[in-house]
């Protein structure tokens, strides 16, 4: 904790306990008091952590073993008189992931609010290196591998917002807001090229270079509204701002080897541009009578990118000094809901967005036409990127006997592309059209739920043959992910039951399936998928003193795909494939007690494992192979409040964390310049934390 | 610009500790101004207005309706402030003879018999505007989920709209992001530091799965502007949509990948030379598959602001 945050929170504990000494004498008409009117608590008390981590705090900087302040407060007054509240929320102070928020509202009038939150994130490996300068946007690599010294690497973001409100007369309403986040820090970056290591007898490497991170990033707007009984209008202005206090990230050292593809030689690496959005929006909604509404939202969006490039040699004549890049993005929503009979609603929407990339198309190469290692000449131009879309829904939902409901809907999403493929497949056009049946049943004593069966469709104009600068073909053989044909099937099932009075049921299934089209003539890229998720939940009430919930979710994904292997021997090409498999089991228990009227004792398990498969079929099984990956989290809290009065108690909280993993990502990987990642793969936590809370009024 | 840049460890113990001491100094004020409203006669209608013809009976125990008086809803110095008629109906009959129709006009619990439609338009009927605005035709809408399936009207403290529980009230219905958030890369929304609600408007949008942003990418970039470009070389999925490469939800692939490298990148690129290699972690081709995989080399997948082209800028490389 630095010097600055430890006087922050000496002036929190100092302020509060002024405020609670003052306070606390309140107590008229005490039991309709402590009913209706807004409650304060305050929590802090000390926790420690018993064993190092890296994933327990991932998020929260509980990470080193050692005690931690644990400070909470929720302080609610209201003036009855004026309806004029005032609310002051700090959670986790004593930690960093720490919020604080302050609002003032007199309701119905006006209110403004300022909210601070900080959210930390360590990268859960750590990296052993010897590269220097880390967080920084100049680094010291070594030129030969290196044993260095164990780094972490972590990022952290502290945003300030504040807004405010105004109710004007004839049911205007006045909103504007401003969030600025700073994040800083670093993350794992890099560089390389394929043609080194561990290719044996060939040059070239990999080196780490942690990316720096110091970012500005702001949105802010304003808003007028209008809320009649029938007409609701919402106008205003939204922008948003990006700014990198760093343009490039540079190095000294590295491997020279490898001529003019040496790893020292990729540098500097441009890192993300400032760039800023502005958009013009109007949203509305009109019931044109009590069973007919409609709603649109119109937005006129410019965003653009023009970040100095960094300072160069290597720049194409005409090119200047920044990209100049414009995207202007116009997008149109409508949708209508009607009730035409008593039992039949419809509902229709159109969506229309249309992403025009006016950046200026310029040669940034002018001798990408010379022949490349592979015997390919490439376009030096950029490659601005323009699309639209279309998505519309028209859905009707039938009243049945026994409350029962039949909906039905169609859905069609289509999408027009402008770009010129060059490495990989096109399609100008994509269209997607979906059905859907549904079967519902609610407003049932005991059983309620729905079935659903979704059917779609995705196919499209000619796939573009990508080429190269001299119009000769290239590869063809992957039709991409978003762009491929496709067919889809999927079942949703949710069954809501309550066999006896404290007993409930929860079911839920849903499993869908994907058959990929290819392109002419090949068969690779993906070819099916499915994925199923099944869980059940149960609730059940023993008595108004102890509840108790339990669940179980099984979630599975499965995906075939196929490429094709080149072998840099002989130049052989093998078509191979994978089955790909990620297979979660989690379940939990939560059970909550009141065995006296003191003492609230309760408990939370949760238990995740997930394997990920990677089943690939080669001729050559035992050169490629993957070790399947298996993940176990588990997570036990215990919790005992035990009331020392009535506004004060003692809260008493155990966790026990556990992470396993046999995860291989970087076990295997040395760095050219000697730089290893590592982690803990079974990492057990135990936390306990002792803290009073007291509330008032 | 930079210039302007705010310093963000240097100030932030100062601006709020300012901000602090004014929120401490009003609120003493007011809590001297509650005190003394204290002094004054209780009325006969003891949260609302006018409940006194529903808190003849309904003033038992600690679950007590009367915790409404706690909330918004039960602040009457705003004349906008609703009576328990305003949303539960007159209900005549109930009053007369509570024994034979023990249920009010409208209730809205679990074994409500009023049509959800009705429920929630008793909800619109004050909440139609700003964010609600697109709740008529929105998914959640159309699934007959009703505003107090995730909202508790009598409480203070309604668990949809606390960071820390909201995340439980929407794995009511959406389990499979209950698993998600537990996978090893993921968000922190067990922590609160990224809800639902960040994401997505629970009440309807104009952009796709109720993004809170007119698109899925635009939802992103409020976090991750960096992405968004425009840059001299473009990535085109990353343009067209995080979600095709990214689960947000939590993946066991690193950066919230769906699937780990070079399986995803194979889904689109060509088997031209190294692209199509099977995975393996030992011999030549284990660059692709460990580490960053394709990204040990491809370092800016999200595209390179480079106007060079001397070190494979093109690839991505630089």
């Amino acid at each position: 904790m630095n010097k600055s945050t430890k006087k922050f929170l000496q002036i929190i504990y100092a302020v509060f306990f002024l405020l609670i000494a003052e306070t606390a004498a309140s107590t008229e008409d005490e039991n309709l008091r402590r009913l209706t009117k807004p409650q304060s608590a305050i929590n802090f008390g000390v926790g420690y952590l018993a064993n190092d981590n890296a994933r327990f705090g991932q998020y929260s900087g509980v990470r080193n073993e050692g005690p931690y302040g644990t400070f909470n407060f929720d302080i609610t007054k209201r003036d009855e008189n004026t309806g004029t509240w005032l609310k002051l929320l700090g959670r986790n102070l004593g930690l960093q992931n720490r919020d604080i928020r302050f609002e003032h509202t007199k309701q119905g009038h006006w209110s403004y609010f300022i909210d601070f939150s900080q959210t930390p994130r360590y990268e859960p490996f750590t990296a052993v290196t010897a590269v220097t300068g880390i967080g920084s946007a100049h680094l010291d690599v070594p030129t030969s591998p290196t044993t260095g010294e164990p780094a972490q690497l972590k990022t952290e973001r502290q945003a300030i917002s504040f807004g405010m409100n105004r109710v004007l007369p004839g049911n205007f309403e006045a909103q504007f807001h401003f969030r600025n986040e700073e994040k800083d820090g670093s993350r794992i970056f890099g560089r390389g090229n394929r043609l080194g290591p561990p290719i044996s007898g060939v040059v070239g490497g990999y080196e780490f270079l942690p990316e720096p991170i110091n970012y500005s990033t702001r949105q802010f707007g304003g808003t007028l509204n209008y809320n009649g009984k029938d007409l609701q209008l919402s106008g205003g202005y939204y922008g948003t701002m990006f700014i990198n206090k760093n343009t490039a990230l540079t190095t000294t050292g590295g491997s020279s080897a490898g001529g003019i593809y040496a790893p020292n030689l990729f540098s500097p690496i441009a890192l993300p541009p400032d760039n800023q959005s502005h958009q013009l929006f109007l949203s509305g909604g009109y019931s044109f009578n009590p069973t007919t509404r409609g709603t649109f939202k119109a937005a006129y969006t410019r965003a653009t990118q023009t970040d100095s490039f960094f300072p160069t040699q290597f720049l194409a004549p005409g090119v200047g000094s920044n990209l100049d890049g414009r995207i202007d993005t116009a997008l149109v929503q409508a949708s209508v809901t009607s009730r035409p009979l008593p039992k039949l609603s419809v509902v229709a929407n159109i969506r229309f967005e249309d992403r025009d990339d006016n950046t200026p198309v310029l040669l940034y190469n002018p001798l990408a036409g010379q022949l490349d290692f592979n015997g390919n000449r490439w376009s030096g131009l950029n490659h601005p990127r323009s699309f639209s879309t279309l998505t519309s829904k028209v859905e009707a939902n039938y009243t049945l006997p026994m409350n029962f409901r039949l909906i039905g809907g169609i859905e069609y999403e289509h999408w027009d592309r402008l770009w010129q493929p060059t490495f990989v497949g096109h399609r100008a056009r994509t269209d997607e059209i979906s059905y859907r049946a549904e079967l519902r049943r609610t407003l049932s004593d005991s059983v309620t739920g729905s079935i659903a069966y979704i059917h779609s469709n995705r196919f499209g104009s000619p796939f573009i043959s990508t080429m190269t600068a001299t119009g000769d073909p290239f590869f063809n053989t992957i039709a991409p992910l978003n762009l491929s044909d496709r067919n889809r099937d999927k079942i949703r099932l949710s069954l809501n039951w309550e066999p006896i009075e404290p007993l409930s049921l929860q079911v839920m299934v849903d499993e869908s399936f994907d058959n990929y089209g290819h392109r002419s003539g090949s068969n690779l890229g993906l070819q099916n998928g499915s994925a199923r998720n099944y869980s059940l939940d149960a609730a059940y009430t023993v008595s108004e003193n102890l509840q108790a919930v339990a669940w179980f979710s099984r979630n599975e994904t499965f995906i075939d795909q196929a490429s094709r292997n080149w072998s840099p021997a002989d130049g052989s090409r093998e078509i191979w494939s994978a089955n790909l498999q990620n297979i979660g089991t989690s379940f939990g228990v939560d059970i909550n007690g009141k065995p006296t009227e003191k003492l609230e004792v309760g408990a939370s398990l949760s238990q995740s494992f997930i394997t990920d498969k990677f089943k690939q079929r080669t001729s050559d099984p035992a050169t490629y192979s993957v070790p399947n990956i298996s993940t176990e989290l588990s997570n036990l809290k215990l919790f005992a409040r035990y009331a020392l009065r009535k506004n004060l108690s003692l809260h008493l909280d155990y966790i026990l964390n556990r992470f396993k993993t046999n995860e291989w990502t970087w076990n295997h990987w040395t760095y050219t310049d000697g730089t290893r990642l590592i982690q803990d793969t079974s990492q057990i936590v135990n936390f306990i934390g002792l803290s009073a809370h007291y509330t008032w009024q | 610009m930079k210039n302007f840049i705010w310093n963000m460890h240097a100030f932030f113990p100062q601006i709020l500790g300012i901000f602090f001491v004014l929120s401490i100094g009003m609120i003493s004020q007011n809590v001297m101004a509650s005190d003394n409203d204290d002094d004054d006669e209780p009325t006969e209608d003891i949260v609302l207005r006018g409940d006194r013809t529903c808190t003849g009976c309904h003033d038992e125990g600690a679950e007590s309706v009367l915790t409404i008086g706690k909330t918004k809803h039960g602040t009457v110095a705003d004349e906008r402030a609703p009576t328990c008629t305003s949303c539960h109906g007159k209900s005549i009959r109930h009053m007369d003879r509570p024994e034979k129709v023990p249920m009010p006009s409208r209730t809205f619990g679990k074994n409500s018999l009023n049509p959800v439609e009705d429920r929630n338009q008793t909800c619109l009927n004050c909440h139609q505007g700003d964010k609600q605005m697109h709740w008529a035709g929105s998914t959640h809408a159309n699934r007959d989920v009703a505003c107090t399936s995730c909202h508790q009207i009598h409480t203070a403290q309604d668990k949809v709209r606390d960071r820390i529980t909201q995340s439980e009230v929407c794995f009511s219905c959406h389990k499979e992001q209950r698993a998600q958030i537990n996978r090893p890369s993921r968000h922190p929304v067990r922590e609160g530091k990224v809800i639902c609600s960040d994401c997505h408007n629970s009440h309807g949008s104009a952009g796709p799965g109720m993004m809170t942003r007119d698109s899925i990418n635009d939802t992103c970039y409020t976090c991750h502007m960096e992405k968004r470009g425009p840059f001299v070389r473009n990535h085109p999925p990353v343009q067209e949509n995080c979600a095709l490469c990214h689960n947000p939800h939590g993946t066991t692939a690193p950066n919230l990948l769906k699937v780990r490298s070079p399986f995803l990148c194979q889904e689109c690129h060509e088997p031209n030379t190294h692209q199509g290699s099977p995975g393996t972690i030992d011999g030549s081709y284990r660059r692709n598959l460990l580490a960053r995989g394709c990204l040990n080399c491809h370092t800016q997948i999200h595209g390179s602001n480079n106007p060079e082209d001397v070190r494979l800028e093109d690839l991505l490389q630089r």
